[in-house]
């Protein structure tokens, strides 16, 4: 009787063990017996740390949990998910990978495609990701806290490597430096100050000046509004108009000899462009003669002609010497 | 004082090996199930389901507590929920299978010391082998099976209760809501965690009641003797256990980490 109640009692604490850690440990890895599952997959380049069993979120509300992570032979990392069967999917859906907290949870969100944030390096791998022969879903990885913090850190880093930089060169000679150049700085200012209060007193000087100018114009106005006063009762004795009609006259003459001065400009100008012609052509001659071209060309510029010619001279000399002396060698007269 | 030494060091030593040979010895009487049989369920009553009570109240202190400790522990910057993802973490696979097995270190290996021993100088165990029994089926294969056996589920219902002291406690004791530690708990949760504290718990039992088995059958003397192989052993699980800790952090976490 007792060995029975030993083994009963020794079958219900092991059975009773196995069943609270079952049941705990079901508790914890929130699994739901007999609740039905809607499986849906997507497909990336990188997953990042999402692990089985993270958590699904649409719209910020927990929908399901990450089920397998797959790699493929073509390069892509399918994961499926289990979600709610109960849940409605956005309208065009994409699933987006990040860290949910700064202490490495990460979960996966389904969102709409608009709603994605303005990411450049996202928007590529959605892009990639997207029409999937099996209908997975498109998906990108955002970027995640320890790139983010990397990135600060360089960033701090050379902000340090400026300051260390400057601090380097702001060194006691440079501050020597500088507060050399603030002084200089302050007394030019002073100079500055001093010059212009000598040159405002110049200033004042000429502009006495050019009161005293603006009256003695204003005098000499007065005084040459008094001579056309007196210009105007000259006119009345008749000279005036004397000197208008010899002032005719002398406009008629001068026009005569405007126009020959006219004919004569124009012949100036045809002779000009005669005179243009011959030189041209000239120069053109000139140019055949300098190339070598034609007879006159080749005269000037084959030194052989002029050898020739000269030889021929002396020969010819030589001929006439010969001539005279003994005419008839060449010439033979016979009257009969 | 050298020689001191050297003594405690060759006896530990020759502990571990009667444990070792005591052990091999009880894989080889596995086959004589007639003899271990019907004591291994009374063994496993005695060894087991007498330690829950103890194991029960050592988990609902350290649930408790290390409630509160990560709650002080933890600044502002750290999420609240934390204290969760560390009661569950810590219990399940480091304080409830050590404390545990410490304590049932004292209670078991000292008991089993001290009973084999008492048979080993009243000269029982020679009765047994003069009755054809092998001593090592008849008295030693039971312990251990109930060792094997028992020390998990006592630790599995530790790490239960531990959990549940420490969600009461952050709870009842501190500014959180059930929400907030079943969230911390369920963060890392791995079944991993649970599989490494009942195989470590399983291995404590081993070593304990083998260096108590070891110990009692080599008890020599009188009363005297028996008490120094009830101290002996309590000393030897307790340093056992905390290297076979060790050993399976080296062997299994270590691997997992990397």
């Amino acid at each position: 009787m007792k060995k029975r109640s030993n083994d009963f009692l020794l079958g219900a604490v092991i059975l009773g063990a196995i069943v609270l850690i079952v049941a705990v440990s079901m508790f914890l890895r929130e699994s739901d017996l007999g609740a039905k599952k809607r499986s849906l997959s997507a497909r990336f380049r990188d997953v990042g740390q999402v692990q089985v069993g993270n958590s699904v979120v649409i719209r910020g509300v927990k929908a399901g949990k990450v089920e397998a992570i797959e790699l493929d032979a073509t390069g892509w990392v399918h994961v499926r998910f289990a979600l709610d069967d109960a849940v409605t999917m956005p309208r065009d859906p994409v699933v987006l990978l990040g860290a949910s907290s700064l202490f490495g949870e990460w979960q996966a969100t389904i969102t709409d495609r608009q709603s994605v944030p303005n990411n450049r390096e996202v928007a590529t791998m959605l892009a990639n990701a997207a029409g999937a022969k099996d209908g997975a879903l498109a998906g990108a990885v955002l970027p995640d806290v320890a790139q983010l913090t990397t990135v600060a850190g360089g960033i701090a880093g050379d902000v340090a490597s400026v300051a260390q930089r400057f601090q380097v060169a702001f060194n006691d000679s440079a501050a020597r430096e500088l507060r050399s150049s603030i002084r200089s700085v302050s007394q030019l200012s002073s100079d500055l100050a001093r010059t212009v209060r000598v040159q405002s007193k110049n200033l004042d000087t000429i502009g006495v000046d050019v009161r005293a100018g603006a009256a003695d114009l204003s005098r000499a106005a007065d005084k040459f509004l008094r001579s056309v006063a007196r210009l105007d009762t000259a006119t009345s004795s008749g000279e005036v108009q004397r000197i208008v009609r010899e002032s005719e006259r002398a406009a008629v003459q001068l026009r005569e000899a405007s126009e020959r001065l006219n004919a004569i400009t124009q012949s100036l100008q045809k002779t000009e462009g005669h005179l243009r012609g011959v030189m041209g052509r000239a120069d053109s001659v000139l140019m055949k003669v300098d190339k070598g071209e034609g007879t006159l060309g080749l005269l000037v510029n084959d030194p052989r002609l002029y050898r020739n010619a000269d030889s021929l001279l002396v020969e010819l000399r030589a001929l006439l010497a010969d001539v005279k002396k003994q005419p008839k060698r060449y010439f033979g007269i016979r009257i009969f | 004082m050298i020689e001191l030494v050297g003594r405690s060091a060759r006896e530990a030593l020759e502990g571990l090996g009667s444990a070792g040979r005591i052990t091999i010895d009880a894989v080889r009487a596995l086959r004589d199930v007639r003899t271990w049989g019907p004591l291994a369920t009374d063994q496993m009553r005695k060894l087991g389901v007498g330690s829950i009570p103890i194991g029960v109240l050592i988990a609902s202190f350290m649930g408790i507590v290390l409630a509160l400790l990560a709650s002080y522990s933890f600044t502002n910057s750290v999420p609240r929920y934390l204290v969760g993802t560390l009661v569950q973490k810590t219990v399940m696979m480091e304080l409830a299978p050590v404390l545990t097995g410490l304590a049932l270190a004292g209670r078991v290996g000292a008991s089993i010391a001290a009973e084999i021993g008492t048979m080993r100088v009243t000269e029982q165990v020679d009765a047994l082998e003069t009755l054809a029994y092998d001593p090592i089926a008849y008295l030693v294969v039971p312990r251990m099976l109930a060792g094997l056996i028992m020390f998990p589920v006592v630790v599995g219902v530790a790490m239960m209760v531990g959990l549940i002291a420490g969600w009461w406690a952050s709870m009842g004791l501190l500014d959180m809501s059930s929400a907030q530690f079943i969230k911390g708990a369920r963060l890392f949760f791995d079944s991993f965690d649970i599989n490494y504290g009942l195989v470590k718990a399983a291995s404590f039992g081993v070593a304990v009641t083998a260096v108590g088995c070891a110990c009692g059958l080599e008890t020599r003397g009188g009363s005297e003797g028996v008490g120094a192989a009830a101290t002996k052993a309590v000393v030897t699980s307790a340093v056992l256990i905390l290297v076979l800790d060790a050993f399976w952090a080296v062997v299994w976490l270590l691997g997992r980490a990397t």
